[in-house]
């Protein structure tokens, strides 16, 4: 009667086992196409992150900014005429600002 | 008959059985290793480890050369489909003469390139003609986003990204990295399994010393005074007196990094260390300070130039204008030939010699960049008679721009003779410094005394009566020397009457001083005075530089007191 049921459960059981590996094959497969895509696109990216890293760099370039700063739109040099140095002053001391000949 | 049908069958699948197991065993035993070479094959690439160049910023991180991964053409001469239209499509994409492509095909192998490292677009379009026999492979291409910015400093390096000049040439070992290979798995179609590794690997990266926006601001200044002087070419550098660390340098003419290849070797040359001239005025320098350091003269010791020149070895050497007793002081402001070799004969030529070693005449500065030379300052046993007469003006010595350029920076550092550099950190891919030359060694040539009673005197060149005055500064007094050398006829061996070197030398603020500087003008047209040509160029310079660097005014300028309550 034992013998019975087992059989037919470790059949089943064996079956089972046949099925599953084929199922973790299948798995296995479908995740390492699916890293793969992944890295594919990884180096996608990197490669356009490398391309707009570089074309970043060139926008910001000094010569860049001369150009545009003699279209009179960007960046100028400040004048240092007109450069005020600001100190700081240390302890408590009431609330203002004041401009003071460097002594 | 039922039987005998079942007999049949029963033999038949056995048959098929023993006919499939001696396959199997054909399979797995006999052909076992050839097929699973095979299945390797098949199932496995191997394929390059990309290798990229480390990157290469500036002081402030900003880069200055960097990677693009592009992608590069091939065929496969088997496969290649040439017919005619093809070819014709083919080669207008890629800007060629349809019968280059063709002369590319080899009459064996299966691989050639057809053109290297194309623009994106041009890659796309290619691929949208479908024509069969055609590749493409990934490539490192070196881009420099700064254009000619620095090209001096950075060099180049070629199609295959060998180092060809400069810090690419200088630090390749650093820089560059082998690639290696690497196995990816791929199913039936071809399609690439994850490979689990890397396949990009990445050399270490260098810091330099040098500024962008000094950099830029430079040689903006320096293409200005070639276009305005008409001159052949030119030189500046910029460096932190106290440091070694070169902020920046250019010369011109100059060329881009990015066609580097395609540039010529004038253009290519970084003259601020391949190139020598004679010094001219910016040498009394070594004059001077030999004086103060051998007690000969003092600030204020009298010397009589009234005669307008000296005769040294038989020859008359004399003065621009004529002066009449000049204190030491006055000798260098106002840059009198007739003083100046009125010391040196006092100093005799030992002493000269000695001084002029010791400030590094005649010897290699170290810098790290590829291609410096020594210029060359002749032992006494070797001077002729006029020697005595020519050396103290700066004739008969050869001199690089850095040379002289460290001489003055011994000057306003307080007597120490530095190391210029232009790399400061050698960075891991991860960001690690594992080399650092922030400290380089220097060493003590002249007392603190002497470095500056002549700072103090090189200050009154750029004020009223001075030679300099075109370069002084609003806010911060500048200390330097004027020079103007005349070149040597490479036909006559003679000083020629219309190729000069204008020169100016110095730094600022002169008190406690952020940045020594010097600009080199070679054969000006129109002027030729150092004074004239050269000393408003560092004016420029030096007055934007200052800006740029936030350095505060020394003047009487208002200053705000901003007080904050707690």
């Amino acid at each position: 009667m034992l013998s019975f049921v087992i059989k037919p459960l470790l059949i089943l059981f064996l079956v089972s086992c046949a099925f599953g590996l084929v199922y973790l094959r299948s798995s296995f497969l479908t995740l390492e196409y699916s890293l793969g895509d992944l890295e594919k696109q990884k180096t996608e990216y990197l490669t356009e992150k490398k391309s707009l890293l570089a074309e970043r760099t060139g926008l910001l370039s000094f010569a860049k900014l001369q150009v545009s700063r003699n279209d009179g739109e960007a960046f100028v040099m400040p004048d240092r005429l007109k450069v005020v140095y600001i100190n700081k002053q240390k302890g408590y001391l009431p609330y203002k600002a004041s401009l003071e000949r460097k002594q | 008959m039922t039987k005998k049908r079942a007999v049949i069958l029963n033999t038949a699948i056995i048959f098929s059985f023993i006919l499939v197991s001696l396959r199997l065993v054909d399979l797995m035993i006999f052909n076992h290793n050839r097929l699973a070479e095979r299945a390797k094959q098949q199932h496995n690439k191997v394929e390059d480890v990309q290798a990229r160049r480390g990157v290469i910023f500036d002081r402030n991180g900003r880069e200055l050369a960097l990677n693009l991964d592009l992608e590069s053409l091939y065929g496969d001469p088997e496969m290649l489909d040439l017919k005619e239209g093809n070819i014709k499509k083919l080669a207008l994409l890629i800007n060629k003469e349809p019968k280059i492509i063709r002369t590319k095909v080899p009459e064996s192998g299966r691989f050639f390139w057809i053109e290297r490292k194309l623009e994106p677009e041009t890659a796309e379009k290619i691929k949208g003609l479908e024509i069969e026999g055609l590749g493409f492979l990934t490539e490192a291409k070196r881009v420099y986003p700064k254009g000619v910015l620095a090209s001096h400093v950075l060099g180049f390096v070629g199609i295959d990204n060998q180092a060809l000049e400069g810090i690419e040439l200088k630090f390749d070992k650093d820089l560059k990295t082998n690639g290696g290979k690497v196995v990816v798995g791929r199913d039936a179609s071809g399609k690439i399994l994850s490979s689990g590794v890397e396949t990009e690997t990445n050399g270490n990266s260098l810091v330099l010393t040098i500024d962008e926006g000094l950099q830029g601001i430079l040689e903006n200044e320096l293409d200005k005074a070639t276009i305005q002087w008409r001159a052949a070419s030119a030189t500046a550098i910029m460096m932190d007196p106290f440091t070694g660390e070169v902020l920046a340098i250019g010369n011109r003419p100059t060329y881009d990094p990015n066609k580097g290849t395609a540039a010529s070797d004038s253009e290519k040359r970084n003259r601020a260390i391949t190139d020598c001239y004679e010094p001219g005025s910016t040498f009394k320098i070594i004059i001077g300070v030999a004086a103060l350091e051998e007690k000969i003269a003092r600030a204020g010791t009298l010397f009589d130039v009234s005669k307008g020149s000296i005769n040294a070895g038989g020859k008359n050497i004399g003065d621009v204008h004529k002066y009449g007793v000049l204190t030491f002081s006055e000798v260098i402001q106002k840059s009198s030939n007739v003083g100046s070799i009125m010391i040196g004969m006092k100093l005799g030529k030992e002493r000269i010699y000695k001084y002029a070693k010791l400030m590094g005449i005649g010897e290699k500065t170290g810098i790290d960049l590829p291609g410096e030379i020594s210029g060359w300052i002749y032992p006494p046993e070797r001077w002729s008679g006029t020697s005595i007469g020519a050396i103290p003006i700066g004739q008969e010595v050869a001199v690089t721009p850095l040379q002289i350029l460290r001489a003055y920076a011994a000057i306003a550092n307080g007597g120490y003779l530095v190391k210029p550099h232009v790399v400061s950190e050698v960075l891991s891919p991860s960001g690690e410094v594992i080399a650092s030359f922030r400290n380089p060694d220097s060493h003590r040539i002249l007392s603190a005394r002497t470095a500056e009673t002549f700072r103090d005197i090189l200050a009154t060149v750029t004020e009223e009566g001075g030679t300099g005055q075109n370069a002084s500064v609003d806010g911060n007094p500048v200390a330097g020397k004027t020079g103007t050398a005349q070149m040597i006829n490479p036909v006559t061996k003679r000083y020629s009457k219309e190729k000069y070197v204008s020169s100016f030398v110095g730094f600022v603020p002169a008190d406690n001083p952020r940045i020594a500087m010097i600009v080199v003008v070679y054969e000006p047209k129109g002027q030729i005075y150092g004074g004239v040509v050269a000393a408003p160029v560092f004016r420029e310079i030096a007055n934007q530089a200052l800006s740029y660097m936030d350095i505060p005014r020394d003047d009487n300028a208002q200053r705000a007191h901003f007080v904050v309550a707690r």
